[in-house]
């Protein structure tokens, strides 16, 4: 048996017998892809999805990548199950919102193996910058959900998941938390599945979307949506746990967790799969139970669903809609009360010591320029005391963030800010936009030669693939010029002086500028 | 095996090594044979912020969080944590905070704090020293294996001290 694990294989190799190891959700999810016979992964790394292709990239019967973005990973993937491989894509919450172009389209061409989405989604915003809740996807697309509420289930899932994408012609979306994400389980280990290869066939009235086609399409979706409502009234993972009958939760994810600790007597109705929704299951449920409650984590997906039933129940107060649950906050929703903020003393984030980051920003912060941020490890530059980074909305958008704040015609020296795997990851599209456009200014690409954030992935300007084999480096100089900047200077911001009057220069011409602020992460230089 | 669900919580700084203390215990847990479910942090989070690890295990575990005043085991690798920290200690749980300077002042290396103080931890659960053993041969690098063994029976005098 082939494991991935640095820890597995040695457990393998000492006692052959037990095949148990303790894996935490991602990993979960990419052993249970492995044993399903899966071909091709891709992903752009986010918290907390990140682990997920660095399991499956340890496979080599799977080929693994690194993306650009989550559009490219999605359309990578599932091009792969197209010409007949069982293929995966994984994304954090905001991550799918960059793949939501080929995702919507993706539900009308179907597949031609299995294809799964995993998406984790982050309630309590431990490294995020929303709170979304992406089961409203899959209600949008009209893909069938599945929701594990721990590791093991996530393990059992996602081969049910790719089952379910063969079976019903449908990309299948496999929701995870962080808080399913980030828990480790005792889960057991077991062999690769051979699956057949399907054929790459020409169709183009499944795989060319042009309006006939698509009508056609359409027809087939909402007669697939109907067949798979079916499949979430009986299958296995919509499960009823009678209990004694006095009250009854219906709920999904790790709520259920939280409330079996709770309220280990009552009945449930556990919903793994919760898009197409079971309403006869609901329905038969909930004339067994006296009282009845829905719990779910952030939006009310279950609650305005079952609203349309004409079921009476109670669900959590809108307050409980913001931020993580955990099993304290259980009896709070039950009894109906409103949600009481903590303000909880927590040792903040912060750059690391030595970080070449807070030289840039120290140079930034001398010129009392506004900053257009991006996201990475230097969007810790807008806490204090360093307090130079003044937006964050996405990956990109420090760059294009800048051209906008511009046009406000502020006599503010304006300076944007990406980093370099983010720079790759959209910044570009933003850069010859600002050439095309005419626009001047300085764009600073903080190069630290990693994606750090996420715990130090490869991309493309590092030269190296997900597995570290070395491959075609991307020159981010090179690719600056050719988008159209006039002058591209590349320099050690721990060179202080040089690097402040660099930046003070280029800021006062009238001219496009990239800067390459380049340092590598320390923390890559230790591992080294 | 009885019903007894045992909750750990671990907590430190970034960097302190919180995840690997409760990563042996978790290996600990799963060679006794235990159902084990066990939280973690990562991300932006560990960028120097607070770390928490919960643990838990028994025979059947469904929350990976442990509630206030939840906790039987509070394993704390940083003074500064503490008072945020002592709140999921259950009344006559074990506080291994107690121990914490003496590890600190037991160990060279101030990255070995951990595994010296899952030692002391160690004396307190019912799980077998083979198991412990095998935790560590399967969380630590070959190279540094003994080394970490040499610790963890160091933190286990300490602890029958």
């Amino acid at each position: 048996m082939e494991t991935a694990h640095g820890y597995n294989k040695g457990l393998m190799a000492k006692k052959k017998t037990t095949r148990k190891a303790l894996l935490s959700g991602n990993e979960a999810l990419a052993y249970g892809a492995y044993e399903a016979g899966l071909g091709v992964a891709c992903a752009y790394p986010g918290t907390p999805s990140t682990e997920i292709l660095e399991t499956l990239a340890k496979f080599p019967a799977i080929d693994a990548q690194w993306s650009v973005n989550e559009k490219v990973a999605y359309e990578v993937a599932l091009g792969a199950a197209v010409s007949g491989v069982r293929s995966l894509f994984a994304c954090k919450h905001v991550g799918l919102n960059v793949a939501m172009d080929p995702l919507m389209t993706s539900s009308y061409t179907g597949v031609n193996a299995g294809f799964v989405i995993v998406v984790a989604d982050d309630p309590g915003m431990h490294s995020s910058q929303n709170e979304q809740d992406t089961r409203w996807v899959a209600l949008y697309s009209k893909m069938p959900l599945l929701e594990p509420s721990s590791p093991a289930e996530a393990k059992e899932y996602i081969k049910e998941a790719f089952k379910i994408s063969e079976r019903y012609d449908t990309p299948v979306m496999v929701r995870v938390t962080t808080r399913v994400s980030h828990t480790k389980e005792d889960v057991l280990l077991k062999k690769r599945e051979t699956v057949k290869k399907g054929k790459l066939e020409k169709n183009a009235a499944k795989y060319v979307m042009v309006p006939g086609h698509a009508y056609q399409r359409h027809i087939f979706i909402e007669k697939r949506l109907r067949k798979l409502a079916s499949l979430s009234e009986r299958t296995r993972l919509n499960r009823i746990e009678s209990g004694d009958g006095k009250i009854g939760f219906i709920t999904s994810s790790v709520a259920y967790q939280y409330l079996k600790d709770r309220y280990p007597d009552a009945s449930y109705l556990k919903l793994g799969m919760s898009y197409p929704f079971c309403d006869e299951k609901i329905r038969a449920f909930a004339k067994t139970v006296k009282k009845l409650f829905v719990v779910e984590e952030l939006d009310p997906f279950l609650e305005e669903h079952i609203k349309t039933l004409g079921i009476k129940f109670t669900a959590k107060d809108p307050s409980f809609r913001i931020g993580e649950l955990n099993p304290e906050l259980m009896p709070e929703i039950v009894a109906g009360r409103v949600k009481k903020e903590k303000k909880v003393v927590k040792r903040k984030p912060r750059l690391c010591a030595g970080c070449p980051h807070w030289a840039s920003f120290a140079a930034l912060k001398k010129m009392d320029a506004f900053v257009a941020g991006d996201i990475g490890c230097y969007t810790l530059a807008c806490l204090p005391p360093t307090s130079a980074l003044h937006t964050c909305v996405c990956m990109g958008a420090g760059v294009t963030f800048h051209e906008g704040i511009r046009k406000g015609g502020s006599k503010k020296k304006i300076v944007g800010v990406v980093g370099d795997s983010t720079f790759v990851h959209s910044g570009v599209t933003g850069l010859i936009n600002a050439a095309y456009n005419q626009v001047k200014g300085v764009i600073l690409i903080l190069d630290n030669s990693t994606t750090a954030m996420t715990g130090g992935q490869q991309n493309p300007a590092t030269g190296l693939t997900i597995r570290n084999e070395p491959t075609k480096k991307l020159i981010l100089e090179d690719l600056c010029r050719a988008c159209g900047a006039d002058n591209v200077d590349v320099i050690d911001p721990m060179n202080v002086k040089a690097f402040a009057a660099i930046l003070e220069k280029r800021i006062n011409e009238d001219a496009l500028s990239v800067v390459i602020s380049r340092h590598p992460c320390r923390l890559i230089k230790r591992r080294v | 095996m009885n019903d007894k669900v045992y909750s750990i919580t671990f907590g430190g700084i970034g960097g302190q090594g919180v995840l690997k203390a409760s990563e042996i215990c978790g290996w600990a847990a799963l060679y006794a044979g235990y159902h084990i479910k066990k939280s973690e942090v990562h991300g932006m989070a560990q960028r120097g912020g607070s770390v928490e690890s919960h643990l838990r295990f028994g025979k059947q575990v469904y929350s990976p969080l442990i509630s206030t005043a939840g906790a039987d085991y509070l394993v704390c690798f940083h003074h500064d944590e503490h008072p945020r920290l002592k709140g999921f200690l259950k009344k006559g749980g074990a506080d291994l905070t107690a121990s914490l300077d003496k590890v600190e002042a037991a160990v060279d290396n101030p990255r070995c704090v951990n595994t010296c103080l899952v030692g002391v931890l160690s004396t307190m659960l019912t799980i077998d020293q083979k198991c412990w053993m095998r935790a560590i041969e399967t969380v630590f690098k070959k190279a540094v294996v003994a080394e970490n063994k040499r610790i963890f029976r160091m933190g286990r005098d300490i602890g029958l001290s």
